[in-house]
């Protein structure tokens, strides 16, 4: 009965008043930042650092955390409403939950999101609380060698990601991967496909993409339909979900916290692939007749109920190890260190207040975040109700402003806009953006992965079939490209014969 | 009429740029990494101080690219007004110009030199599986394995990088080097026994050596850290030459007026003296150094002949 | 040879694959290839050019075989109105500061819409860049100036 000491200790500091105030706060900061294209957690946390000096530090950190969690939040609202996606995991967001919103059904998408984050965000509190210090330990056993093989079981999945053509799929992958590798190599240091432009040694920002393949490029594509898009959406049906809508999705949203639950732990970039691998496991068993990439509610459900689960089990290598698994977590690890705290597997022995209190917190602005975001899907609803031709400048304003805050760069604005004009070409040519920005992710950790494990082998193949849990992986991404491809082959066959 | 305005205005604006006293608006320092790295925490860290004693906001703008390159090139080609400061790393200032083709900046040319902030000691540390209780037992071992013990760094061309160049160099032996995006995965890597030894600053790996995750061999700096009193320098064990420190420093245009470069100077110490600041930055791990800007020149000079020399015998390349 | 190519969309998105993955095999040239064991940094960009390459001669074989829309009509009025009014805004932004290039960007990009009236546009306009200098500036701290020094201010 550890466990229930430990947790009373942690809501007991969470909720003193300061800390639920600073917790409130950072979600609704969280949310606006996350709503907003292009504005990100980290930075907004970085400058309110100094703000947080005379906290105490589990007060600081419990509003730092409010900003990350809120963010992803306020992330897939964006998405859903208006097709942008702010950062990785709102791309297969946007998928299905725009197809939704184009139906009449943002409302529900919302609700969807909303609900599946929370039951989400309470079984992954729940789980760190259980088991933190085995799961990090099981984190460090991905070196490289595994790394790349579940990059490689999550590429194999992808391609479920496609409802078009397997070939463009495939085409568009190559072309993600590609364009991920422009940029300061990792392993060497030189730079690749930069053409000697400072502006270009880091690479393209997802960010920069996302909002010109989705953002201008669908602002283009829809107004040459001309007044179309108005009607589509005048007619909102489902704002609220019914408890049979809501038994439905159950299922969804316990799967995906688990694919998310898991991968979020992966200090390596796992939490990246959470919300693919949990469209690829929703895809595959869904009984829906509505397509996926249609509107499908699972498609909206799964990925983001894996979404939020990661972002709270990524603060697992975080607290346990004083691993940062992403920059967010990097700045907590230095808000730490500012208040005298050092990170390491001590902050639960040495600081158990501070950590479970942490923990108690993050269930609580999840509550927060349910709490304040249903009432707000009506008034979302309405939003994107507005006259077209009012919202798309506001649209344009934010991905800009978005766009410039990432690097300090007008660079970045006009490659947006050059991405924009890409965006709208390829969807001419019917070629799908999804799975060139999920090329884009996982191309440059690939590469990385596979020379970092070469390298470190001396060059021998062999690691990743000699290691048991990379072997598994891979066994895995061959069965899994065999059950994905066989029926799209069948499915593509019955298409020429339509034809 | 028209003419009259703009004339005003223009008036206006002249003898407001020639009396008023330095600052009468707000002075950005440019951190030319991402928000929340150590260079930014230093530099943010010392904003509300810096602000109380110029009378004026001073903000962090993150300009991130090229290790720093982008950044520094861009407070290169600011007006030297005082209003457009560099907050950079060891890196920005002594190592860039020997790794980057075409380093659109001189570290010692194009910038009015101000001064070192803060320095933190590196630390040599290895994953306790490997059979090295000190250096020269950790010697020994690289000479039974030449070429196959990894060195994780933070990144190709990073202080940490040319320090393990360096301690090869002087130790005459050699590894495989293997480059991060950044320390922490670098550290995770190492912690997990992916990796084998490296030479990590010492605020990100106090906590692991505490716990027994990691094995501190030997500190880089002129002295002990006063966080590990038991672990010997490598001056110590006789590698003189092994001497890395990392270290905060800031810069301005060349060319800043007498009165506003005192007027910055003064600032920045208030603030690095200031005891809670100094508390703020010494918790994590870095001392305090907060040289006189005839101080950093003269150190800027030993640091640029130092890495010049390891990336030229230690023949380190990005490509 | 329009009418030998039976699906046009297909033609020349595999004429997209295969001439970008013809320049990223050319521009890799300049980098250490390396060998499969210790790979440089030309190695991905080469591999992952001749499968692009491969994508898009099987599509572009493929054109010939199945039957396909054509591609619809290129919209340039609002390609130039949006993307151009986005240049144009980061072209400004530093100079000019936030406000006068929000401003020119709201009305350029509407201009874009069948829809466009100047008096709704302008209106919008002024909400679109006060809210952005309270939220961004004000609120959320972004760099930005809001009338930007080319004014004198």
């Amino acid at each position: 009965m550890e466990i229930l000491a430990n947790l009373s200790l942690g809501f007991s500091t969470a909720l003193s008043l300061a800390n639920l105030f600073y917790c409130f706060v950072g979600v609704v900061l969280g949310t606006l930042i996350g709503v907003l294209p292009g504005l990100g957690p980290v930075a907004t946390i970085a400058m309110l650092l100094p703000v947080t000096f005379h906290f105490q530090p589990v007060t600081a950190l419990i509003m730092l955390a409010g900003i990350f969690y809120g963010a992803q939040y306020g992330g897939s609202t964006t998405a859903i409403l208006v097709n942008l996606p702010g950062e990785a995991s709102s791309v297969i967001t946007a998928l299905d939950g725009h197809a939704m919103a184009k139906r009449g059904e943002a409302g529900k998408a919302l609700a969807t999101a909303a609900i599946g984050s929370f039951i989400a965000g309470t079984i992954a509190t729940f789980l760190i609380a259980l088991f933190a210090p085995p799961l990090a330990e099981m984190a460090l056993k991905f070196g490289p060698a595994e790394y790349f093989s579940l990059l490689v079981l999550g590429l194999a999945v992808s391609i479920v990601l496609a409802h078009g053509s397997l070939l463009h799929a495939l085409g568009m992958i190559f072309l993600g991967l590609l364009l991920g590798i422009i940029g300061t190599d990792v392993n060497s240091g030189a730079e690749r496909f930069t053409f000697g432009q400072p502006w270009l040694a880091d690479g393209v920002n997802f960010v920069v993409l996302a909002m010109g393949m989705y953002g201008l490029g669908e602002i283009i594509n829809n107004l040459e339909k001309k007044g179309t898009r108005d009607l589509m959406l005048k007619s909102v049906s489902g704002i609220r979900l019914s408890w049979t809508e809501f038994k439905h999705i159950l299922p969804s949203i316990l799967r995906g916290t688990a694919v998310g639950s898991f991968l979020g732990i992966l200090p390596g970039g796992g939490a990246v692939l959470s919300s693919f691998a949990a469209y690829a496991v929703e895809k595959k068993l869904s009984k829906n007749p509505i397509p996926f990439g249609e509107g499908a509610i699972e498609g909206v459900a799964g990925p983001e109920s894996a979404n939020n689960a990661g972002s709270q089990t990524s603060f697992i290598p975080m607290l346990t190890l004083g691993i940062p698994s992403n920059p967010t977590m990097a700045i907590m690890i230095g808000a730490m260190m500012i208040h005298s705290i050092q990170p390491g597997p001590s902050v639960l022995t040495e600081q158990p207040a501070l950590f479970w209190g942490l923990i108690a917190s993050m269930w609580i602005g999840n509550f927060f975040l349910i709490v304040l975001n249903l009432p707000m899907i009506s008034i979302w609803v309405k939003l994107i109700t507005a006259p077209y031709h009012l919202m798309f400048p506001v649209i344009i304003v934010f991905c800009s402003i978005g766009v410039i805050s990432i690097n300090n760069t007008e660079w970045d604005v006009f490659m947006m806009a050059f991405f924009g004009f890409a965006g709208y070409l390829f969807s001419k040519l019917e070629c799908e953006p999804a799975p060139m920005l999920l090329g884009f992710i996982l191309g440059p950790m690939m590469e990385e992965y596979l020379r970092r494990a070469l390298l470190m082998s001396s060059g021998d193949f062999s690691v990743f079939f000699t290691r048991p849990l990379s072997a598994t992986l891979l066994a895995v991404a061959v069965v899994a490209l065999v059950v994905v491809l066989l029926p799209s082959i069948s499915k593509k066959r019955e298409e020429t014969f339509k034809e | 009429m028209k003419k009259t305005i703009m004339a005003l205005l223009a008036g206006l604006v002249m003898t407001a740029g020639a009396h008023a006293a330095y600052p009468d608006k707000p002075v950005t320092i440019i951190v030319p990494f991402p928000p929340g790295g150590s260079t930014d925490m230093v530099a943010r860290i010392m904003t509300q101080k810096m602000s109380e004693k110029l009378g004026q906001p001073v903000i962090v703008e993150n300009k991130p690219g090229a290790t720093g390159a982008i950044g520094a090139a861009q407070v290169k080609r600011s007006a030297p007004d005082g209003y457009t400061i560099l907050c950079a790393s060891i890196g920005v200032w002594a190592v860039n110009p020997f790794l980057q083709k075409n380093l659109a900046y001189d570290p010692a040319k194009d910038f009015d030199l101000l001064t070192v902030a803060v320095k933190s000691p590196n630390v040599l540390v290895i994953h306790p599986s490997v059979p090295a209780k000190d250096v020269k037992e950790l010697v020994e071992y690289l000479k039974l394995k030449p070429n196959k013990v990894t060195f994780p760094s933070s990144g190709a061309g990073s202080s940490d990088h040319l320090t393990a160049a360096l301690f090869w160099m002087s130790t005459g032996t050699t590894g495989i080097h293997v480059p991060y995006k950044g320390g922490g995965p670098a550290i995770a890597d190492l912690v997990a026994g992916h990796a084998e030894a490296s030479f990590q600053n010492l605020n990100n790996v106090i906590g692991h050596i505490k716990a027994g995750k990691l094995r501190a061999l030997a500190v880089t700096a002129e002295k002990r850290a006063a966080l590990l009193p038991d672990v010997p320098t490598m001056v110590e064990l006789g590698y003189k030459d092994v001497v890395v420190t990392s270290w905060q420093a800031f810069g301005a245009p060349k060319g800043l007026p007498t009165d506003v470069k005192k007027a910055i100077h003064e600032a920045m110490m208030a603030a690095l003296k200031d005891p809670e600041t100094s508390k703020k930055l010494t918790d994590p791990g870095f001392e305090v150094t907060a040289s006189t800007p005839e101080e950093f020149a003269k150190f800027l000079q030993a640091e640029l002949a130092k890495w010049k020399t390891v990336v030229e015998v230690g023949k380190v390349t990005l490509d | 040879m329009s009418s030998l190519i039976r699906h046009p969309k297909d033609f020349f998105a595999g004429l997209m694959y295969a001439a970008i993955g013809i320049g990223a095999i050319l521009v890799a040239r300049n980098y250490n290839f390396g060998t499969s064991v210790r790979m440089g940094p030309g190695y991905f960009p080469t591999i992952l050019g001749g499968l692009l390459v491969l994508v898009g001669v099987i599509s572009m074989i493929r054109a010939f075989t199945r039957e396909g829309e054509r591609i619809k009509s290129i919209s340039w009025k609002e390609i130039v109105l949006v993307l151009g009014s986005v240049a144009l805004f980061g072209v400004l932004v530093r100079g000019a500061g936030l406000v006068p290039s929000l401003i020119l960007l709201v009305l350029i990009s509407a201009w874009a819409s069948d829809k466009f009236k100047l008096k709704t546009a302008l209106l919008l306009a002024i909400l679109t860049s006060a809210f952005s200098t309270l939220v961004f500036v004000k609120g959320l701290g972004l760099p930005f100036s809001i009338i930007g020094p080319w004014f004198g201010v």
